[in-house]
C-alpha cells in the first residue's frame, strides 16, 4: 500500500491487516498452516457456504498484469488472464478447490477453462439468477446454493448442517457490521487505508479478520481526522487487487467517501432483509439477492443507478470516478447510464479505463486534471 | 458482388430474397398496420422464445440479424462510432454498438434503422451482452423490457433451472396478456411451436445433406440462407422457404453437384461469420478447394422443441442451446461434426465481439485436435466491425494452414 501518515503507525492489529492486504493471500500456508482455503472470484459466491463446510474463502486476485495465458485471447480482462496465469504457475495448487459464481461472460468462460486446464475435479459452480427479482429466482438460487453446499461438503469431507450455516451467517454478519463501521469512517480516513482493510477481509481467515478488525476500529476512530479540503469522491468499479488508485486519489487531493467496488464495500453491504424464518440457508441467499447489484445482474432497470445516486448524496460526494477494466463488458456497459445519472444529480464524473487495478501515467494525468477541475 | 459468382448460386436465393424483402417491408411499414390490427412490434434477441410472442400476434424484429445487414452494407464502423461518441466502448459487441448507433442516428443506417419497438424481449441464453444492450434500449425508448433468464449450464439442464425458466415464461405470458389485451391462445402457441419444429427439421435435413462428398453447400451458403430461420421461426413462410431450399440441395446431392469447384478439403467452421468480408474471406478457402461443410453457428438453430406442453418445451429448449453450455459440451459438438462430416480440419473465428463464443475456443481447439487428430486454425477478427479485420495476417495464416492440409 502506498504511504500512510505516520500517525497510523504503532497499532499492531492494523499492521497485521495491512500486511494481509499487501499479501493478497500469498504465504497463506505458512501463516495459517491449519486452515484449508477455497478460492473464489466474485462476490456472488456465498462465502457462508464455504465457511460452513469448514474452509476459508479466499478471493483470488492477480498480482499485477500477468503474461497472457495461451488459453485466453488478448481481448479478455486482466482479472481472468491474471488469475489463470497464477493458477498455471501453481500458485493455487494448495487450494481445496475453486468456486465460480456465474457473473459475466468472461467468468462463465473462465470457469469452463479452469475445469479443462487447471482442475477437473475441484472446480465448482454456482449459477445465481441474473434477474434477481424474477419470479422463482429465490427458489432457484436456494437449490443452487444447496447443491453447492453439498459439493463443498464432499470436498471438505464433512456434511455441513444448519448449525454450521448459522455460525457462518453470524460470523459474516459480524464482519459486515464491522465493515460498515469502517465504511462510515471513510470521510475521515485515508482512502487507500480503508480499501486495504476491506480487501484484507477477503484474503485471510474470517474469524481472525473479524477479531483483528474489531481491535483496530477504536484506534481508527481515535485517529479519524476531518477530510479538510479534500474533494469527496465516489468510486464505482470492478475487482481491484491493490490500492493504487485509491492512493492516487488521495495524493491528488481527493478522498474516497463512497465505495462501490467489487472488492470494496459492495462486498460487505448488509441490506435490510425481511424475515427469513429460521432457515439459515434462506437467510444467506436472501442477502445475496438483496445486496447492491453489480452490472452483471438486474433487479429492475434503475436499481443500480438509484443506489449509486443515493450513496453519493448520503456521503456528499461531489464527484464520481467510474472504473472500467479493459475488456470488462458489464462495467463498460453500465458506465454510460451511471455516468449519465450521476451527472444529472450534479456530480462531476470521470470514466477511467484501466488495464488492471494500477493507474498508469496517462490515467494519472486524467485523474489529476479531473480532481483539479473540481 | 463479382466475388459472389465464384460460388454456384443457389436458385433458391431468389426465393430467399423475396422472403426476406417481404419480411423487412412488412416490418418497415408496421407503423401503418400494427396499431389498427393491434399487433405490437418487439425487438427480440436471436435466442429468445419467439413462439410465445407470435402466439400473441406480436411482430418480432431482430437487431442481431440487422447487425449482420449493417455489416454487409459497410455501415457498421460508422454506426459504432456514433455509439462510441456516446460513451460505449469499442470493445463491446459490435452488433450491440452498431445497433445502438443506428437508433441514435438512423440516417446512417440501412433502411434508416429498424422500425421502433413497442416492447423488448431478451433471453440471456446467448450472452450477458443482450441484457445490458436491451437495458440500454429500454431506457432509451422507455418501453417494457422482458427478460428470460436462462441459467448457464455448467453441466446438464437441472430441474430447478427448468422450473425457474418456466415460471418466468408464465409470468411474461401474464404481462403479455395485459399488454395486448388478449388471453394466451394455447392452440396458437402449439401451432407456432409446431411450425418452428418443421423449420428446424428442414434446416437439419439441409445441413445433413452436406455430409455428402462433394458437399452441396459451403459455409457462406449456410450463413446466407439461415436468415429466415432466425427472423421467421414459427411461421408458414419459413417452412415454405426451407422446403424450396431443401429440394434444391437434395437435387444437388443426387446429381453430385458441389458447392465449390473441385472440393479437396473439408472444414468445420466455429463462430459467427465475418460479415464485413464474407465472400472475400471464404474465397481464400474455396479457391484452394477447401469447403466449409458445416459449422456450429448456423447449427445453433437446429433446436427441436420437445413434444408435450409447449411452454415446458420452450423452457427446456431455450435453456439448453449450445452457447449456454460448457466448453466440454461444445468441444463434443465439434468433435461430432468433424466425424459425421468427414472433415479434414476446422477453423475457429476468434471473434472479439462475442466473448462467450470465443474465450473458450482455445481449450476446445486442443480437445478437438486431441480427439479427432485433425488440425484447427484460429483467426482473430470481428463478426461485424471491419476495423478489427487485418487482411494480411489472416491471409498468411490461412495459407499456411491450407498448405498443411493439402
Ligand atoms: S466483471 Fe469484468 S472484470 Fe470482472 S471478471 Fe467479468 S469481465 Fe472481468
Ligand atoms: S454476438 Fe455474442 S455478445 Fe454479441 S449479442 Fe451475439 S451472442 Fe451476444
Amino acid at each position: 500500500m502506498s504511504s500512510l501518515d505516520k500517525s497510523f503507525t504503532g497499532c499492531e492489529p492494523l499492521n497485521l491487516l495491512l500486511e494481509e492486504a499487501a499479501l493478497n493471500g500469498a504465504r497463506r500456508e505458512e501463516r495459517y498452516p491449519e486452515k484449508t482455503f477455497f478460492g473464489f472470484m466474485c462476490s456472488y459466491m456465498p462465502e457462508e457456504l464455504v465457511l460452513a463446510a469448514g474452509m476459508e474463502p479466499l478471493r483470488l486476485l492477480p498480482t499485477s498484469i500477468q503474461g497472457a495465458p495461451a488459453e485466453l485471447p488478448a481481448y479478455c480482462c486482466s482479472l481472468a488472464k491474471g488469475n489463470l496465469s497464477l493458477a498455471k504457475s501453481g500458485s493455487f495448487k494448495n487450494l481445496a478447490g475453486v468456486g465460480f459464481a456465474h457473473t459475466c461472460d468472461t467468468m462463465q468462460c473462465l470457469g469452463g477453462i479452469w475445469k479443462e486446464a487447471i482442475d477437473r475435479n475441484n472446480t465448482l459452480f454456482i449459477v445465481p439468477p441474473v434477474i434477481l427479482n424474477a419470479p422463482g429466482a429465490a427458489r432457484y438460487y436456494y437449490v443452487e446454493a444447496k447443491n453447492l453446499l453439498a459439493r463443498l461438503g464432499e470436498l471438505a469431507g464433512r456434511e455441513p448442517g444448519d448449525e454450521d450455516l448459522q455460525n457462518a451467517l453470524e460470523l459474516n454478519r459480524k464482519i459486515r457490521g464491522l465493515a460498515k463501521e469502517l465504511d462510515e469512517l471513510r470521510p475521515q480516513l485515508p482512502s487507500h487505508l480503508v480499501s486495504a482493510l476491506l480487501r484484507a477481509g477477503q484474503v485471510m481467515p474470517r474469524r481472525e479478520y473479524a477479531a483483528t478488525l474489531e481491535r483496530v476500529l477504536p484506534f481508527l476512530k481515535q485517529k479519524a481526522a476531518g477530510p479538510g479540503n479534500r474533494h469527496p469522491v465516489l468510486v464505482s468499479g470492478p475487482v481491484l487487487e491493490n490500492d493504487s488508485l485509491f492512493g492516487m486519489v488521495e495524493e491528488l487531493g481527493g478522498r474516497v467517501v463512497a465505495d462501490d467496488t467489487c472488492t470494496g464495500y459492495r462486498h460487505y453491504v448488509e441490506p435490510q432483509i425481511p424475515g427469513t424464518g429460521n432457515d439459515p440457508l434462506k437467510a444467506i441467499i436472501s442477502r445475496y439477492i438483496e445486496m447492491p447489484i453489480c452490472p452483471s445482474r438486474n433487479r429492475g432497470l434503475e436499481t443500480r443507478m438509484d443506489y449509486l445516486e443515493r450513496l453519493a448524496k448520503e456521503r456528499r460526494a461531489r464527484a464520481a470516478i467510474i472504473i472500467v477494466r479493459k475488456y470488462c463488458d458489464p462495467h463498460a456497459w453500465d458506465s454510460v447510464p451511471v455516468a449519465k445519472r450521476l451527472r444529472a444529480a450534479g456530480l462531476q464524473v470521470l470514466v477511467l479505463e484501466l488495464e488492471g487495478a494500477e493507474a498508469g501515467g496517462q490515467e494519472r494525468t486524467r485523474l489529476q486534471a479531473f480532481l483539479e477541475s473540481l | 458482388m463479382s466475388e459472389q459468382r465464384r460460388y454456384k448460386q443457389l436458385a433458391s436465393t431468389r426465393a430467399l430474397k423475396k422472403t426476406m424483402t417481404r419480411y423487412y417491408a412488412l416490418s418497415s411499414y408496421h407503423r401503418f398496420w400494427g396499431k389498427p390490427l393491434r399487433r405490437p412490434l418487439a425487438w427480440v434477441t436471436s435466442g429468445a422464445p419467439v413462439e410465445l410472442l407470435r402466439s400473441f400476434n406480436i411482430h418480432p424484429v431482430y437487431p442481431e440479424q440487422y447487425g449482420a445487414i449493417c455489416s454487409t452494407n459497410k455501415a457498421t464502423a460508422g454506426l459504432c462510432q456514433v455509439a462510441e461518441a456516446a460513451g460505449y466502448s469499442q470493445d463491446l459487441c459490435s452488433y450491440a454498438t452498431s445497433h445502438i448507433g443506428s437508433v441514435m442516428q438512423p440516417a446512417l443506417a440501412p433502411m434508416n434503422g429498424l422500425p421502433k419497438p413497442d416492447l423488448l424481449l431478451a433471453c440471456n441464453n446467448i450472452c450477458g451482452t443482450v441484457l445490458k444492450w436491451y437495458e440500454a434500449l429500454a431506457r432509451h425508448f422507455n418501453i417494457p423490457l422482458f427478460v428470460v433468464d436462462t441459467p448457464f449450464l455448467p453441466d446438464q439442464l437441472t430441474d430447478h433451472a427448468r422450473a425457474y425458466v418456466l415460471e418466468q415464461l408464465k409470468d411474461i405470458t401474464a404481462s403479455l396478456e395485459r399488454l395486448t389485451g388478449r388471453r394466451l391462445d394455447r392452440e396458437k402457441l402449439a401451432e407456432c411451436v409446431a411450425l418452428s419444429n418443421e423449420v428446424v427439421t428442414l434446416w437439419k435435413e439441409i445441413r445433413e445433406f452436406c455430409r455428402a462428398r462433394p458437399s452441396p453447400l459451403n459455409g457462406p451458403d449456410l450463413f446466407i440462407h439461415m436468415a429466415p430461420i432466425v427472423v421467421l421461426r414459427g411461421t408458414r413462410q419459413a417452412v415454405n422457404y426451407y422446403r424450396i431450399l431443401r429440394d434444391e440441395v437434395q437435387k444437388r446431392v443426387e446429381q453430385g453437384v458441389s458447392a465449390i469447384e473441385g472440393e479437396k478439403i473439408r472444414l468445420v467452421w466455429d463462430n459467427i461469420a465475418i460479415w464485413s468480408n464474407l465472400f472475400k474471406f471464404f474465397k481464400m478457402f474455396s479457391e484452394r478447394g477447401a469447403c466449409f461443410v458445416t459449422d456450429t453457428y448456423t447449427g445453433g438453430w437446429v433446436m427441436e422443441l420437445a413434444p408435450g406442453d409447449p411452454m415446458e418445451s420452450l423452457a427446456t429448449t431455450y435453456t439448453s442451446i449450445f452457447l449456454n453450455r460448457s466448453p466440454e459440451f461444445r468441444a463434443r459438438q465439434i468433435i461430432d461434426l468433424v466425424k459425421e462430416y468427414n472433415a479434414d480440419g476446422f477453423v475457429m473465428h476468434s471473434n472479439r465481439s462475442c466473448k462467450p463464443y470465443s474465450l473458450v475456443q482455445e481449450v476446445i481447439r486442443k480437445r478437438v485436435m486431441q480427439e479427432t487428430g485433425v488440425p484447427g486454425l484460429v483467426v482473430e477478427a470481428d463478426m461485424a466491425d471491419p476495423r478489427s479485420y487485418a487482411e494480411e495476417p489472416v491471409r498468411n495464416r490461412v495459407q499456411a494452414f491450407l498448405e498443411t492440409l493439402s
